[in-house]
C-alpha cells in the first residue's frame, strides 16, 4: 500500500490532538503506513467562506505546496476540510490555469477519513469494540458535498459492543457553519438547540461525526449548558479496542 | 454588519406565532416533498439532472430561445413587450391600462410584479389592484410583502388572518379556515367578473411554440387569464423551456418541490386570446418580458441562478430561513428583497446589486440543504460563496465592504500565519501554554459575548501538546495488525429510492385514473357500456340528474350539445334542468366533456374552442364532467403531442377541485374554482 499523507486539519491538530492520534492508530491497524507532512497549517477554508478569496488562495496554495511533494492518498478527518480540498480549490483557482491543475491533482488524492476506509481500503471493520450507545450526526459537508453517508454508519455498525441509535434529523445543520456562528449567532444558537434536543430525545451516550467543526459547536453548547459535551470524533470510537 | 438585518432576524427569532409558523412550513413541506419524489416514475436524482441540463443549455442559447418564442408567441397572436428594466415594464402595464380604460385589475401571483414594484405602481394612478391567490390577498391586505415565493403568507396564524378579515372586510371574527375561504371566494368572485384586465405571470413559456405555462391550485389564475376582456402576463426572459417534451419534465418536478403534489389542480396552457369563434376566454393577450438585470447577471458568475423555477423548496429546506422567516431577508434600509431563502440571497444581489443585498449570502451555514431539495441542481453553496466573494463582479473590494472589520483583521492575520509553519507551529505552543493559565475548567473556556460565539458556546482549549507536536514525539510505530484482506466488504452508496414500479400491465388505465382523482378529492363513476350505448348515455343522465337533484339544482352551466355525448343534453332538459350555454355566474353546476385525461395524476385536459365555455369548469362549485374511457392516458407527454392542444386559444388541465393550503398549510377546497369535481367515465 502507498504512504497514507495525512493532513490533520487546524482543529484538530490544535484543539483536538487525540483525534489525529486516533486517526493514525486507525490507519495503521488496517495496514497503512501514515506520513505526516509537517510543514502543513490550514487548508484555507475560513477565508474561502468568509468570501476573502485572495486570502483563501493562499492558504490552499501553501497547502497545495506541502502534499505536491509527497505521493499517496492524502487522509483528511474533517468533511469539510476535505470538500474544500476537493471541490473548493478547484472553485478558487478556476481561471487561473496552472494553479488550477495542481489543484485538481491533489483533489483526485484527496478523501475523507471514513470514504478512504470504506471506499478506498474496502475496509468496513477496523476491529474496534466500544461499548456505548453512539448516534451519528451527519455533517453537511461531508454528507452533501462529498456524498459520504453510508460509510461511517457502515464503520459504526461493525464495532463490538456499539449500540447505534438512529439521531433524529440527524442530516440537519448544528448551525456552525464556521464564520457564520460568530456573525450570526442567534441563528446558529437556534440550529444548535434544535440539534441538542435532538441528541437529548436520542437519548444516546455518544454523539459522533466526521468534522471537528460539528464537534466543537456541539460541544460547546452542551458545556455551556452544562451538560457533559458527549460529542466525540468517528475515530474516536473506531480507535478503542477490546481490553 | 448591517444592524437592520441583525434586528429583523432578532425580531424573528423572538416572535413565537412567527416561529411555529414556520416550523409547520417546514416539516409539512419536507414530508411532502420526499412523498411526491417517490411518485415519480423514474429516479428523482436521474430526472433532476435532466431537468438541470435543459435548464442550463436554456439559459446557455437563451438569445436564440428568445427570439423563437417571441416569433411563435406574435405569430400565434399575443402582443409581446419588451422591458428593459423594472420601469419600463411599469410602464407597458400602465399603458396597457389606460389603453383599456381599465379601472380594476385582477391579478394572480407573481413574483416578477412583486420584483418591479407593479401594485404601487398602479395603485398611485388610481387603479385598483387585486391580489386574488389566498396568501397574496391576506398580505395586501396587511400591506406586507410576500414572506415566501410560492407560500405569500406563510408566517401567519389563522388566528391574525381571522383579525384581518375582520378589520379589513368587516366579517366576523373567526378561527376558522373553511369560513376564511368561504369570505374570500365570495369577495374575489366579484372581483373576477368585473375586472376589466387580469394580470398574472408565466411559469415557463415554450420556445417551440410560444405557448404560456401557468400552475395554480386555488383556480385564480385560470379567473384572470380566463374572464377579463384583457390578460397580461409578466415574465422573466429567462422562465423558458426549448419544448413540449421539457415541459412535462418541469410539470413533473415543480408541484413535487413546492408541495410535493404530482400536479397543481391547475396547469393553464395559453397559446392565443379568444379565436374568433370562441365561447369565451380574453380578447386580448399581452406578454411583457421583463429583463431586469437577468441579461448581466447570465454573463456573470452567478449565471446558475437563472436555472431557478421558483418552487420554494430551497426555502423550505433552509435552516436559516425555518429561523428567521422571509421578511428578515432585507437590504441595508430594511426594504424586504422580492426573493428571500438562499435564491434570494443570490438573486437579489445578482439582480439588485451587491451593495444592497450581497450581506443575505452571509447568513447561511453553507449546508447545502437547498442544493440537496433543487429540482434542477443548482449548486446554492457555490453561487452564495461567489456572493460573498464580490458577487457579479467577483471583485475582492465588493467582498470586503460586507466584511465586518474584525473579520478582515482576524483572517488576515490567520491567513499571514498559514503560510508559515514554524510561526504556525509556535503560536499554538503559546495559545496552548495561555489558555492552560486561565482559571476554572481544564478544557473549556468562557469567550465573552461579543465574539458572537461565547454568548451560547464555550470554546475548548488549544491542547498544550497540538498533534504536530506528539507526532514529532511519536516512538517507531507499533504495526499492530496487517490489513486483514477476509474482511468483509458490504456493498454501500446503494441508493433506495423509491422510484415506483410502473404501473402493471393488468391494472387498467381507468382504475388508475379513478385511484389518483379519488385521492384528490374528485369523484369517479364508471358508467358501463354492457346494454349499449343509447343505454349507458341514460345511465349517464340518470346518475347526473339525480346529482343535481341531489344538491338541488336545476340550472347547469354546459358545453354545447355536439361536445357532449349525443341525447345526454336533451335528457337532462327533458327532465327539467335548465341548460345554459354562456358564463352565468349564478349557476351552481358545469357540465363539460374532456379532451383528454391523464391517469397518472389523475387530470382532465379540456381545451378552448367555440363550443366549449371554459367557464363552465371554473365558475360553478360543481364541475361535472364526462370522459370517454378511450382518452385515458397513463402520462402528462402522451397528452402533449396530441393535436388540439397546439390547436386552441388555452388549454386547462384540471387534477381534482380547486384547493389551498395558504392558511397555516391547512387544506381547504373550493377556494375560487369548483368545490366538487365528478368525473362520469364512459366505459367503451
Amino acid at each position: 500500500m502507498e504512504k497514507i499523507q495525512l493532513f490533520a486539519t487546524c482543529i484538530i491538530d490544535t484543539l483536538y490532538p487525540q483525534v489525529g492520534m486516533a486517526v493514525v492508530r486507525v490507519l495503521e491497524r488496517v495496514g497503512g503506513e501514515v506520513a505526516f507532512p509537517q510543514r502543513q497549517t490550514c487548508c484555507g477554508q475560513p477565508a474561502f467562506n468568509a468570501g476573502m478569496r485572495p486570502q483563501a488562495q493562499k492558504m490552499a496554495e501553501h497547502t497545495i505546496k506541502v502534499f505536491e511533494v509527497t505521493t499517496g492518498p492524502v487522509v483528511v478527518p474533517s468533511g469539510s476540510c476535505a470538500a474544500m480540498i476537493r471541490h473548493g480549490y478547484l472553485e478558487l483557482f478556476d481561471g487561473d490555469p496552472s494553479w488550477f491543475q495542481q489543484a485538481k491533482n491533489l483533489a483526485e488524492r484527496t478523501f475523507e477519513f471514513t470514504e478512504f476506509l470504506v471506499d478506498y481500503l474496502g475496509v468496513a471493520d477496523v476491529g474496534a469494540c466500544f461499548r456505548s450507545s453512539v448516534a451519528y450526526h451527519s455533517s453537511c459537508h461531508l454528507l452533501r458535498d462529498l456524498g459520504v453517508s453510508e460509510q461511517p454508519r457502515a464503520l459504526l455498525s461493525a464495532v463490538e459492543g456499539l449500540d447505534f441509535i438512529e439521531l433524529p434529523y440527524s442530516d440537519d445543520c448544528c448551525g456552525f457553519g464556521g464564520i457564520f456562528s460568530v456573525e450570526f449567532p442567534e441563528v446558529s444558537t437556534a440550529m444548535l438547540e434544535r440539534k441538542i434536543t435532538n441528541i437529548e430525545m436520542c437519548g444516546a451516550d455518544v454523539i459522533t461525526s466526521c468534522d471537528g467543526g460539528c464537534i466543537t459547536h456541539i460541544n460547546g453548547g452542551l458545556n455551556q449548558r452544562g451538560k457533559t459535551p458527549l460529542a466525540l470524533h468517528i475515530a474516536e470510537i473506531l480507535e478503542k479496542k477490546q481490553k | 454588519m448591517p444592524d437592520i438585518f441583525q434586528t429583523q432576524i432578532k425580531n424573528a427569532l423572538a416572535d413565537p406565532n412567527l416561529q411555529s409558523a414556520l416550523d409547520t412550513n417546514a416539516e409539512n413541506r419536507l414530508h411532502a416533498r420526499v412523498q411526491g419524489y417517490a411518485s415519480l416514475r423514474e429516479e428523482w436524482l436521474i430526472l433532476r439532472e435532466r431537468a438541470h441540463g435543459v435548464r442550463d443549455e436554456t439559459i446557455a442559447n437563451l438569445d436564440q430561445y428568445l427570439t423563437q418564442f417571441i416569433d411563435k408567441v406574435e405569430s400565434n397572436g399575443i402582443i409581446v413587450h419588451k422591458a428593459e428594466d423594472a420601469s419600463e415594464a411599469v410602464q407597458i402595464v400602465l399603458d396597457i391600462a389606460q389603453h383599456s380604460d381599465a379601472q380594476l385589475i385582477a391579478k394572480s401571483k407573481t413574483m416578477v410584479s412583486e420584483e418591479i414594484g407593479l401594485n404601487h405602481a398602479m395603485t398611485s394612478t388610481g387603479i385598483r389592484v387585486v391580489e386574488t391567490d389566498l396568501g397574496e390577498y391576506i398580505i395586501q391586505l396587511r400591506n406586507e410583502p410576500p414572506a415566501h415565493i410560492i407560500t405569500p403568507a406563510v408566517h401567519l396564524k389563522r388566528e391574525q388572518v381571522g383579525q384581518t378579515f375582520h378589520e379589513k372586510l368587516g366579517v366576523p371574527l373567526t378561527n376558522d379556515i373553511a369560513t376564511m375561504t368561504s369570505v374570500a371566494r365570495q369577495e374575489l368572485r366579484q372581483i373576477f367578473l368585473n375586472a376589466d384586465i387580469g394580470i398574472s405571470g408565466v411559469n415557463f413559456g415554450v420556445a417551440d411554440t410560444g405557448t404560456l405555462c401557468m400552475v395554480t391550485n386555488e383556480g385564480n389564475g385560470r379567473m384572470v387569464t380566463t374572464i377579463p376582456p384583457v390578460h397580461i402576463a409578466l415574465m422573466g426572459i429567462e422562465r423558458l423551456v426549448p419544448s413540449m417534451d421539457d415541459l412535462a419534465l418541469m410539470l413533473a418536478l415543480l408541484p413535487r418541490s413546492a408541495t410535493g403534489q404530482k400536479i397543481t389542480v391547475y396547469v393553464n396552457l395559453i397559446n392565443s386570446p379568444r379565436q374568433t369563434e370562441d365561447a369565451d376566454g380574453p380578447f386580448e393577450r399581452h406578454l411583457v418580458l421583463v429583463n431586469n438585470g437577468r441579461t448581466a447577471l447570465r454573463t456573470s458568475p452567478l449565471s446558475e441562478a437563472l436555472l431557478c423555477i421558483r418552487c420554494g423548496a430551497g426555502l423550505n429546506a433552509c435552516p436559516v430561513f425555518r429561523e428567521i422567516g422571509g421578511h428578515s431577508y432585507v437590504n441595508p434600509n430594511g426594504k424586504p428583497s422580492t426573493y428571500p431563502g438562499p435564491i434570494g440571497s443570490i438573486v437579489s444581489p445578482g439582480l439588485f446589486g451587491q451593495s444592497e443585498f450581497g450581506q443575505l449570502a452571509r447568513a447561511s451555514s453553507l449546508c447545502g440543504a437547498c442544493k440537496e431539495a433543487c429540482p434542477v441542481d443548482i449548486d446554492l453553496p457555490k453561487l452564495l460563496l461567489r456572493v460573498r466573494a464580490g458577487g457579479i463582479s467577483m471583485q475582492p473590494g465588493r467582498a470586503e465592504s460586507k466584511i465586518s472589520l474584525s473579520v478582515q483583521l482576524g483572517m488576515k492575520i490567520y491567513a499571514w500565519l498559514v503560510t508559515k509553519p514554524k510561526i504556525f507551529a509556535f503560536s499554538q505552543q503559546i495559545a496552548g501554554l495561555a489558555t492552560s493559565l486561565l482559571p476554572g475548567d481544564p478544557h473549556w473556556m468562557q469567550v465573552p459575548g461579543f465574539t458572537g460565539w461565547g454568548r451560547s458556546r464555550d470554546l475548548p482549549k488549544p491542547s498544550r501538546h497540538p498533534f504536530r507536536s506528539w507526532w514529532a514525539d511519536r516512538p517507531i510505530k507499533e504495526m499492530e495488525v496487517e490489513l486483514s484482506d477476509n474482511v468483509e466488504h458490504e456493498v454501500l452508496r446503494e441508493k433506495r429510492l423509491n422510484s415506483q414500479a410502473e404501473k402493471s400491465d393488468t391494472k387498467s388505465l381507468i382504475d388508475w385514473f379513478a385511484a389518483e382523482l379519488s385521492a384528490l378529492d374528485g369523484r369517479f363513476e364508471l358508467i358501463e357500456s354492457d346494454g349499449g350505448r343509447d343505454a349507458q348515455i341514460l345511465k349517464l343522465g340518470e346518475q347526473i340528474l339525480s346529482l343535481l337533484h341531489g344538491k338541488d339544482i336545476s340550472s347547469i352551466m354546459s358545453w354545447q350539445t355536439d361536445q357532449l355525448p349525443s341525447g345526454l343534453v336533451d335528457y337532462l332538459k327533458d327532465h327539467g334542468i335548465q341548460v345554459v350555454q354562456k358564463a352565468d355566474p349564478s349557476i351552481k353546476a358545469g357540465l363539460t366533456g374532456v379532451l383528454a385525461a391523464i391517469a397518472e395524476t389523475g387530470t382532465l385536459v379540456l381545451h378552448s374552442g367555440p363550443e366549449r365555455l371554459q367557464a363552465a369548469s371554473l365558475l360553478p362549485e360543481v364541475h361535472i364532467a364526462v370522459l370517454e374511457a378511450r382518452a385515458i392516458f397513463s402520462g402528462m407527454d402522451q397528452v402533449f403531442n396530441l393535436d388540439e392542444l397546439m390547436d386552441s386559444a388555452a388549454v386547462t388541465l384540471i387534477s381534482g377541485p380547486s384547493r389551498t393550503a395558504d392558511i397555516e398549510m391547512t387544506l381547504s377546497l373550493g377556494v375560487h374554482g369548483p368545490r366538487e369535481v365528478y368525473v362520469f367515465c364512459l366505459s367503451d
